[in-house]
């Protein structure tokens, strides 16, 4: 048996409502292994930014909430931990990086003191901080650490804070890092800078990656392996070698095509999904993709697949093989 | 002979300066020509001036010099409402539908309000509303929605009809797709191109998404710190780029693909540059290009021609074999 670090157990989150909860991450199951680059891929309202802010109950409680499931790591259930403990696991052994970094920093503190308050909150203090602090500025590329350690975040392009918040997720060196998004708001020079920069730190410190992203080139160029969720529930899981070769979930197949570039000729009609991503919290009976789906038929609508294994690695939430598409 | 829908010289727009302010000229000495029935494609990084330029050519704003001229009549921007009717001809739609449609508006009124600000068919609003939402692929019973009960990709469907109202003849995309989820990127795409096809519309459209630019657009114009440095066909720009900003840009994007991911790590293609600081002279993007000679820094290249309708601004590319 592999080693595992991370993992998700049938996680299910519920938003409350006048009547009970409403279920919008359904039963979620994810696993990392030491090491590991993962990537969660979704769209708008899919539940990935949910799945992991669970994990480190960061959920915005009432109205979100755990309904069910277990989240492990190292074996030990973050669900039931005490306050002393998260605060150990939340930017120790698990950092976060977040979508907008501009939000993430406190306006009316120097950048430098809030690594070290990262770094105080886990028990290095004092010149020890401040030499760490120094490292990691350097480690993520930053030309001139001295000057950014003693600016505010104002001061700071939009890749520099975004470097800035890797370096503050670095100095505990965790062994998991969690990043949401992290290039969505930056340009593509910047991405690409900040891709190659997360790609050489994992492999230097051999910590595991969970990189969530809509962005299926950046899954491409970063990630071993891939879930792909839809309404709250992960529907393809496989190696990103063979997501891309032979993708298993009809959603991901129609995905991959809808994408200009290869196999489209300039300005003929790329391949529609058609309809709109359904909402999570009024779901029927079946399959939810089904409405979207062209290979649907009876039994769609009526249960919803569990994860099907579909060889080589590839894992779908679909009744069909893709030989019958 | 081709015909000019847009044509823009020298437009030149600086904020600031007053009270001591620092100075930052957002567009710098750009012309462009947008050719009648064609897509000008606009890309560049945030702050190159993509979005101020679609602001003066729409008359959302004044540029400090510089003309602009449509269906070759000269266009007068400093004055407010001189615009006239050529403001018709012309039309913005945004990048987020949700923030450009007045959400205590349904989609009728919306509508409505375009048609009686400008007198068009006010004996058959009711006929002339349901045509546009049919143009944009929506049934007669989107007019009593509000934007909150539309998706992503109605509400912009709703923002293209709204901009069709006045029948215009030149529409400037300013990433129309960005805020869109990615499932029903493609089928606004194809709504656009359907569209243009229709009514003989011309597009500039801009965006950072490389793939859906080089998709749709004809010609390609690429912007770089307020300036175009490199201009010409789609294939040329994208296939053959002469600047090396246009090089490092196209290598930048994530492509979909694995194999193609894996082969630039083996060969070691890396875009990490320094963060552009501002030059007071030479070419703007000399501090973060690696083909950097001492004159790029004294002196600032202009659009020359290279090669069949293909510019670029680089001593370098301009001197080149080929």
């Amino acid at each position: 048996m592999s080693e595992v670090l991370l993992e998700i157990r049938d996680l299910h989150i519920g938003i409350a409502r006048r009547h009970g909860a409403d279920e919008i991450v359904r039963g979620v199951n994810i696993s990392v292994a030491p090491g590991e680059k993962l990537g969660i891929v979704g769209e708008s309202g899919s539940g990935k930014t949910l799945t992991m802010l669970a994990v480190l109950r960061l959920l915005a409680s009432p109205p979100l909430s755990v309904l069910k499931g277990e989240i492990l790591l190292d074996g030990e259930d973050l669900a039931h931990v005490d306050e002393r403990r998260l605060r150990q696991v939340r930017g120790g052994e698990i950092a976060f990086v977040y979508q907008d970094p501009m939000s993430s920093l406190n306006p009316l503190l120097l950048v430098g003191r809030q690594i070290e308050e990262t770094l105080k909150a886990h028990g290095v203090t004092g010149a020890a901080a401040a030499q760490r602090t120094g490292e990691v500025l350097t480690q993520v590329g930053l030309a001139d650490p001295d000057r950014v350690r003693r600016s505010y975040p104002h001061q700071l392009s939009g890749g520099m804070i975004q470097r800035v918040m890797i370096a503050m997720a670095l100095a505990t060196s965790p062994r998991l890092l969690i990043a949401d998004e992290p290039t969505t708001a930056l340009d593509v020079t910047i991405q690409r800078q900040i891709l190659e920069l997360v790609t050489s730190l994992q492999e230097e410190t051999g910590m595991a990656v969970l990189w969530v992203t809509h962005d299926l080139g950046v899954v491409a160029s970063l990630v071993d392996r891939v879930a792909v969720m839809y309404a709250g529930r992960i529907v393809e899981s496989a190696t990103t070698e063979q997501l891309f070769a032979r993708p298993t979930h009809p959603y991901t197949s129609a995905l991959l095509q809808s994408l200009p570039g290869t196999g489209s000729s300039h300005r003929s009609p790329l391949h529609q999904i058609g309809g709109t991503p359904p909402d999570p919290t009024r779901l029927g009976a079946g399959c939810p993709f089904r409405v979207r789906c062209p290979f649907a038929e009876e039994r769609c609508a009526q249960a919803e697949p569990d994860l099907i294994d579909r060889g080589q690695g590839s894992l779908a939430a679909c009744w069909k093989d893709p030989s019958q598409w | 002979m081709v015909e000019v829908a847009l044509s823009a010289r020298s437009l030149t727009k600086v904020y600031g300066g007053r009270r001591g302010q620092a100075q930052v000229n957002a567009l710098n000495d750009v012309s462009l020509d947008l050719e009648r029935g064609r897509t000008l494609g606009i890309v560049g990084e945030s702050g190159c001036g993509k979005s101020t330029l679609a602001r003066l050519l729409v008359g959302l704003e004044a540029p400090t010099s510089g003309s602009l001229a449509i269906d070759g009549q000269a266009v007068a921007m400093n004055e407010r409402g001189a615009r006239g009717s050529l403001a018709r001809k012309i039309q913005l739609v945004f990048q987020d539908p949700f923030s450009s449609l007045d959400p205590r508006m349904t989609v009728e009124k919306a509508l409505g309000e375009v048609l009686r600000v400008h007198d068009l068919h006010t004996d058959a609003t009711d006929t002339r509303i349901g045509e546009l939402l049919a143009m944009v692929g929506l049934t007669a019973r989107f007019a009593a929605r509000y934007p909150h009960e539309l998706s992503g990709g109605q509400a912009q469907r709703v923002a293209v009809a709204r901009a069709l109202a006045v029948e215009p003849e030149i529409l400037v995309l300013d990433e129309p797709t960005s805020a869109l989820d990615v499932s029903v990127r493609a089928e606004i795409i194809n709504l656009l191109v359907r569209i243009q096809d229709e009514l003989g519309l011309s597009y500039l459209f801009i965006s950072h998404d490389l793939s859906m630019v080089r998709h749709i657009s004809d010609d390609i114009a690429v912007m770089y710190l307020g300036r175009v440095v490199e201009s010409g066909r789609f294939d040329q720009v994208f296939v053959t780029p002469l600047h090396p900003y246009t090089s490092a840009l196209a290598d930048a994007i994530p492509v979909p693909d694995p194999e193609h991911e894996r082969s630039r790590k083996a060969a070691g293609v890396s875009t990490v540059v320094v963060q552009g600081v501002a030059v007071s002279a030479g070419c703007p993007y000399a501090p973060r290009c690696a083909l950097v000679q001492d004159r790029c820094r004294q002196t600032l290249p202009v659009l020359e021609e290279k090669a069949d309708g293909h510019r670029v601004a680089c001593f370098v590319a301009l001197e080149a074999e080929g």
